[in-house]
């Protein structure tokens, strides 16, 4: 059984079939890439597996245990969470606290440990912004802590959503586009932590369109099209399938 | 001097409101304009448990705060499933609902008349007949739940609700429970509303159903508003200025009949220019 195996999932929009009985696995310890043209259901997968959507059809698994029909928390409670392509920062709030908001066992979440436990919600609250901010220095934004998350840049709001995912303590990341956006200089530091996460033991599911990236990164691509999966392979074996290369840059099949 | 505490202890029950309202519209994003239904449920809960059942007033304030934490939990629910403008037209419905069954369950509320004869509370054998006696209670509430609100939003419980206000699925992605943050949220709340409906049946001595209506949960927004969102001073600056306003308007030599459209009006007036030109409010965080 794989680390993360989803099977026959089907996801339909209207009259749109997103996903059609779509199955791949993920194993673990390696960075998946997810790859396809827009459209072909990656996104759609990441919100099915991470409990976003429900499918209509199939079923996902992760270290064997069904996980489908389980909510968003839960799935990041046993070990499984994700980035948005989109960010979905807490842009009101400080670096750090978009860092502690993601930490798990909290003291002082709901208000009568607040309100009645004050010091002991204080004492935990210290021990957990270490946390935070070691998580902050092993992205690179050790000097941002305290900065307001709209002030940075979009490159460094990236690097804060992965903080973020890592916070959650969870194994299995999956990441959306986490390189998009950024200019030669951050997209590098991203794959440099990237390869740092996977030899800290991380399993990494990652949607990307950037060819160049995949090839870097990825130990396995997945190709998905029109809701399936229609290659799977080593980054050169699908960057060299010239069938594959009409989809993606041609956008026809 | 009473005309004064009178003012002092009207505003301290509508700063325990505002910060109620504060706790629910600002900081969690949950837009209710049914605050005034829950603060008309905790009224009538602790006027009726001392006037028909002897119930003593601390204990009946205790019931009071929690059936508001249980009644604005469930009207806080449909925000789970409607969120934003949705959830304004829902809240409009419970507000309309509440104010039906004051104006109607005659047996109960005394209907459109409304309960009189509310005994001012004793509290530890100590009488509250006296404005200056009663300040002393009104005090120490909006002194407690002053607390209560430092405590809650400057902890794990705040930061999770201020989360939950700028993005729900974010909340969910990293790992917390955003149902269970709403309803801790809605259930402080309520209890606010529960306490401050208790104190001001028993300062008023007399309730009526138009006391907890829509122009009620408008008036309380209006607070918010013009004090300030998410801060505790906004809360208590709001109430001080809205509740001032018809005090001031007492001394202008105007017919009766003609305050309370001008306040009313006043109200209105303030809540668009506040909205347009400082939507922080008077000591706010900018929105």
């Amino acid at each position: 059984m794989s680390y993360l195996n989803v099977d026959s999932i089907s996801v339909k929009f209207g009259g749109l079939q997103a996903l059609d009985r779509c199955s791949f696995s993920v194993e673990a310890g390696r960075i998946t890439c997810l790859v396809g043209p827009n459209g072909a259901g990656k996104t759609t997968a990441f919100n099915v597996i991470s409990g976003f959507l429900v499918p209509e059809g199939g079923t996902v698994s992760f270290r064997d245990r069904a996980i489908s029909g389980l909510r968003p928390q839960e799935i990041v409670a046993i070990g499984l969470a994700r980035t948005f392509q989109n960010l979905r920062m807490f842009v009101d709030l400080s670096v750090l606290d978009n860092i502690l908001v993601a930490l798990p066992r909290p003291f002082g979440n709901e208000p009568l440990s607040a309100i009645f436990r004050p010091f002991k919600t204080r004492a935990v609250e210290r021990a957990r912004v270490g946390q935070a901010e070691e998580l902050l220095e092993q992205v690179g934004l050790g000097a941002r802590t305290h900065d307001m998350v709209r002030d940075l840049s979009y490159g460094e709001q990236k690097l804060i959503s992965i903080a973020r995912v890592l916070a959650t303590g969870a194994d299995l990341l999956l990441l959306d586009e986490p390189s998009s956006g950024l200019d030669a200089e951050a997209l590098d530091d991203t794959m440099v932590l990237l390869g740092k996460l996977q030899a800290a033991g991380k399993t990494l599911l990652v949607v990307e369109h950037n060819t160049r990236v995949v090839q870097r990164i990825a130990d396995t691509v997945l190709f998905l099209h029109q809701g399936r999966l229609l290659a799977q392979g080593s980054p050169d074996e699908i960057v060299r399938d010239p069938h594959l290369t009409e989809i993606y840059f041609g956008g026809v099949l | 001097m009473d005309f004064f505490l009178s003012y002092i202890i009207l505003a301290e029950i509508y700063a325990l409101l505002a910060l109620s309202t504060n706790l629910l519209v600002g900081v969690t994003g949950i837009f209710s304009v049914s605050q005034a239904a829950v603060f008309g449920v905790g009224a009538y809960t602790c006027s009726i448990l001392t006037t028909t059942a002897d119930v003593p007033f601390g204990l009946a304030i205790l019931a009071a705060a929690a059936v508001c934490v249980v009644v604005n939990v469930l009207v806080a629910l449909p925000s789970l499933r409607v969120s934003g403008d949705y959830f304004v037209v829902t809240s409009f419905g419970i507000q309309f609902l509440c104010t039906a069954i004051f104006e109607n369950w005659v047996g109960i509320t005394g209907g459109s008349s409304g309960l009189t004869g509310i005994p001012a509370p004793e509290v530890f054998g100590f009488h509250t007949e006296e404005p200056t006696h009663f300040v002393l209670m009104s005090s120490a509430a909006l002194a407690i739940a002053c607390v209560c609100f430092h405590l809650a939003l400057h902890s794990p419980f705040g930061r999770l609700l201020a989360a939950i206000r700028q993005d729900e699925l974010a909340v969910a992605a990293a790992g917390q429970n955003v149902l269970r943050g709403k309803v801790n949220a809605a259930a402080l709340a309520g209890a606010f509303n529960g306490v401050a409906g208790g104190l001001y049946g028993a300062f008023l001595s007399f309730i009526d159903p138009y006391s907890f209506d829509m122009q009620g949960s408008i008036l309380l927004v209006s607070m918010v508003v013009v004090g300030g969102v998410r801060t505790m001073a906004g809360s208590i600056v709001g109430p001080l200025f809205l509740i001032g306003l018809p005090q001031l308007l007492a001394f202008i030599d105007i017919p009766s009949s003609v305050a309370g459209p001008v306040r009313q009006l006043t109200y209105g007036v303030l809540l668009v220019v506040f909205m347009m030109f400082r939507p922080g409010g008077l000591v706010g965080r900018r929105l």
